[in-house]
């Protein structure tokens, strides 16, 4: 595989850059050249915030270029929109399905897009493959909200063309969290894996993904 | 995945890990057997910092956060003065607070090796500007080294101690937020055996005060010798492992710092070969021969660099000198603001050599602008919880609308945006009080005129401040504001924590990263200052904050408010780890009016309004639990339920 470019997107305090860091880590282990790039500071208050994850024989910069992400990894539905110039054609979108409006929608200055909205511009003006679950919903159900994230990059490793092995990733969350919490964030991974089929059904888009 | 803080303290040799740019450069001081560190956190140099702290006494490093920047580079200076290696890191905007010593140093130089990091943030992503460091290096005729990697970035600082002390001059190490913020694969070096065994070291100070007193009769002649030792360097860059020619053909590159991972990142994507490169990691000075042997034979040059032409300047100013006379393109082609990306880098590359980009970037931006009219924005706000909110929507209750808030740097400032907009003006660190005051002055008169009293109406204003602000730059505003019979009042909005930039603690919190330090309180040195009128309160409490407010505006003078309540985020964090609860609000749909106070005038970002219905509502997963929205609701809609009830 010469390289493989996830963009992950979110609102700040999602854990974004926890994500990014045990993607990086897996391809590491993987044996490729990695780059993350992250941006820090006013990211943790509830913005938009954007993390970069690139491996492969050669990586250069710790961006990805517009037009080049594989996959955009989405916390937040409409933060993928917000990205959406860096997929490339033919490329997935995968996000959380639950909104988290700003403040700037419930005071009626903006207005929040539908998730059918969110799909169409990402299949047709983009020709990219659009995914969306409630990955919350099963990180409470595995035990505690935070582990979203890991729930979603559960659910990544079964992309089709997904690089890293699910052990590989499996590996690095259990190195990386607190010894108590590796339970609850191995199930909260599962769910993820396991959401695969059920993502197909619940939004009744087999279309737009191979369900092994 | 082990802990950073191991990693970088790892006894591996050759093991291969994935660090952050800013990590791999504590990794490399420790490499190069750094004595002392000091600084002051600023986004994007912050966890050099962090890191530092978490291994500092393992590792027998001392370290510590200093007030500010100035007092930091002074602080890490002494230690090489002593013949400690030493290393100190701040923002771009942080050198403009310690130019005032940094500038005189460059006549003295150092004995032990001194780096002084500088993280420049081009784009903007948490500054107030995009000040290029490099020029600041070319000004001072101190030499610039800039990684291109990660890899890089740790081995430079070990690098950057040996000539530092070859030449008894101090290096910047200029980096951006995305060699910063960038993570990479890093092959880790080997420790120090005092590192490894964690021995505090001290050196010795030989006074020599024709080197160290700077009265002119000294200076004038170490200006010379500032300049000599600078023709050094750029002999010593020649032969620099952080620079060399790559790739033939008769057209070039020049790429300096991280500019050369974007341009070989372009060069593969367009599917480029026969071009020959020049990857620079020492900016200023650029070394004259080695430009003599890359320009030998070659057509045309493009320099890729991002936002000054730093380097683009040195080349041509080279090339008029020694009559080459071949077409040099930089600026022509390669934006001057904003960061630098591979898109540029492919774009700049096109052009020059006149051929097209693999994908049509117009077309994907034309979609985009359609795709971005219908997207919300979503800029960064105060948490949920967020003491600061409280005393925004208590300060603006009690001073209105028409009063003039002049604000500082800190997560308070996006007090700016609406609801709370109680955020007029702020520059930089410390700025909010000075200015408060020449508006107060500008306004109003000084107390102490007598043409005052015979004035038109009192222009009220309250200006806003962080803890750690008010120790950085914050003390010398305030005394000036006293002495000078200011009449504003001054709310430290004290959240224990230097909140933006990780949490680091800071005088008012007394804790140092080798113990317990002496805690300061703010309210006593604006009461021993002689501040008109001091006050201390609880901005959970908003009722009785707004009282206070309101007391404090009545006095003539120079009024000091301290709010104190821990940062939200940093206490949330706490909890979480301790496995603690916290409360969670409700909204009582029976009771709720949807009059939306708590969403158009306080604007906590756990609220949220479901349209259907018609009320407001809280999202579980984001309250964390401070009662402020049950404070500000006129029909006591809010209440309290626990966690896990939900
Ligand atoms: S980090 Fe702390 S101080 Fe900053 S907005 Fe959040 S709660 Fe407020
Ligand atoms: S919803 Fe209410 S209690 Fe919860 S964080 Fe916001 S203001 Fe505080």
């Amino acid at each position: 595989m010469k390289e493989y470019n996830i963009v992950i997107t979110g609102v700040g305090g999602q854990g974004i850059l926890t994500a990014a860091n045990i993607l990086g880590w897996a391809a590491l282990r993987a044996g490729y050249k990695v780059r993350v790039g992250e941006i820090h500071g006013m990211s943790q208050r509830f913005g938009s915030v954007i993390a970069y994850v690139r491996f492969g024989e050669e990586v250069y910069g710790a961006m990805v270029p517009e037009g080049k992400a594989d996959v955009i990894l989405s916390f937040e539905p409409v933060e993928a929109l917000r990205y959406i110039n860096y997929l490339k054609k033919g490329g997935l979108v995968f996000t959380n399905a639950r909104p988290i409006p700003p403040v700037q929608v419930s005071m009626g200055i903006a207005r929040y897009p539908s998730l059918e909205e969110i799909k169409r511009i990402v299949e047709e003006d983009f020709g990219g493959r659009f995914l969306a679950f409630d990955a919350e919903k099963l990180a409470i159900e595995a035990g505690h909200v935070v582990t979203t994230n890991v729930v979603l990059i559960g659910a990544l490793t079964q992309t089709p063309g997904f690089p890293l092995s699910e052990d590989h990733v499996r590996d690095v969350i259990k190195l990386n969290v607190p010894p108590k919490a590796v339970e609850i964030n191995m199930r909260a991974f599962d769910l993820g894996v396991k959401t695969c089929e059920r993502t197909c059904l619940l939004f009744n888009f087999p279309w737009v993904f191979d369900c092994p | 995945m082990v802990k950073v803080t191991d990693i970088v303290l790892w006894d591996k040799p050759g093991e291969r890990v994935l660090l952050l740019g800013n990590q791999a450069i504590v990794r490399g001081a420790l490499e190069g057997n750094i004595a002392v560190f000091a600084a002051y956190p600023g986004t994007p140099s912050s966890e050099v910092t962090d890191t530092m702290a978490a291994v500092a006494k393992r590792a027998g490093v001392y370290m510590e956060y200093s007030t500010n920047e100035k007092v930091a580079f002074e602080t890490a200076l002494s230690a090489s003065w002593a013949g400690l290696r030493a290393m100190t890191a701040m923002k771009h905007v942080g050198l403009n607070v310690a130019m005032d010593s940094f500038m005189t140093v460059s006549y003295m130089g150092v004995n032990g090796g001194f780096i002084v990091m500088v993280a420049d943030d081009p784009s903007m992503w948490s500054s107030q500007n995009e000040q290029d460091t490099r020029a600041i290096g070319k000004f001072a005729n101190i030499p610039v080294l800039e990684p291109s990697s990660v890899q890089e970035a740790k081995d430079i600082v070990k690098y950057g101690f040996e000539i530092s002390e070859k030449y008894g001059q101090m290096v910047i190490l200029r980096t951006t937020t995305r060699s910063s913020h960038m993570r990479g694969d890093v092959v880790l070096g080997e420790l120090p055996e005092e590192i490894k065994q964690g021995k505090r070291k001290f050196g010795e100070f030989k006074k020599n005060p024709e080197r160290y007193v700077d009265i002119p009769a000294f200076q004038r002649k170490k200006h010379l010798w500032l300049l000599e030792t600078i023709e050094k360097y750029r002999k010593e860059f020649e032969s620099s492992p952080f620079n060399w020619i790559e790739g033939d053909g008769k057209v070039g590159i020049i790429a300096p710092g991280l500019s050369y991972a974007y341009v070989k990142e372009a060069l593969a994507w367009l599917g480029m070969e026969n071009i020959r490169i020049l990857k620079l990691g020492t900016p200023f000075p650029v070394p004259y021969a080695l430009l003599e042997k890359f320009f030998d034979g070659l057509e045309k040059v493009l320099i890729v660099e991002e936002l000054e032409p730093v380097v683009e300047e040195q080349v041509k100013l080279w090339a008029y000198d020694n009559d080459v006379r071949i077409p040099i393109h930089g600026k022509d082609l390669v934006p001057r603001v904003y960061e630098m990306t591979t898109r540029r880098a492919v774009e700049a590359i096109a052009k020059f050599l006149g051929v097209s980009t693999p994908i049509k970037f117009e077309e994907i931006d034309e979609k985009y602008k359609k795709v971005q009219e219908i997207v919300p924005p979503r800029p960064p706000s105060l948490c949920p919880a967020c003491p600061h909110r409280n005393t925004f929507f208590a300060i603006r209750k009690a001073a209105g609308p028409k009063a003039i808030y002049p604000s500082d740097i800190g997560c308070y400032t996006l007090g700016v945006l609406p609801p709370l907009k109680t955020v007029d003006t702020t520059i930089a660190m410390g700025g909010s009080i000075g200015i408060a005051h020449g508006l107060s002055i500008a306004l109003n008169g000084a107390l102490s005129e007598e043409q005052r009293k015979t004035g038109k109406e009192k222009k009220v204003i309250v200006a806003t401040i962080g803890d750690s602000t008010f120790f950085h730059t914050g003390l010398p505003a305030l005394a000036n504001a006293i002495y000078n019979r200011s009449n504003v009042l001054i709310v430290v909005m004290d959240n224990l924590v230097t909140a933006m930039t990780g949490d680091q603690p800071n005088p008012g919190t007394g804790e140092t990263p080798h113990g317990e330090g002496r805690r300061i309180l703010i309210e006593e040195v604006a009461a021993a200052m002689g501040a008109d009128f001091v006050a201390v309160v609880d901005p959970y409490d908003i009722k009785a904050t707004y009282e206070t407010i309101k007391k404090a505006l009545e006095v003539e003078g120079v009024s000091v408010v301290v709010s104190r309540r821990a940062c939200a985020l940093y206490r949330i964090g706490q909890l979480r780890r301790e496995g603690k609860q916290w409360p969670i609000y409700q909204v009582n749909e029976e009771k709720c009016t949807g009059c939306k106070v708590c969403i158009n005038a306080y604007g906590c970002p756990a609220i949220y309004w479901d349209a259907e219905k018609k009320k407001a509502r809280v999202d579980p997963l984001m309250c964390w639990g401070c009662g402020g929205c049950a404070q500000v609701c006129p029909f006591g809609a809010f209440e309290k339920v626990r966690e896990g009830e939900l």
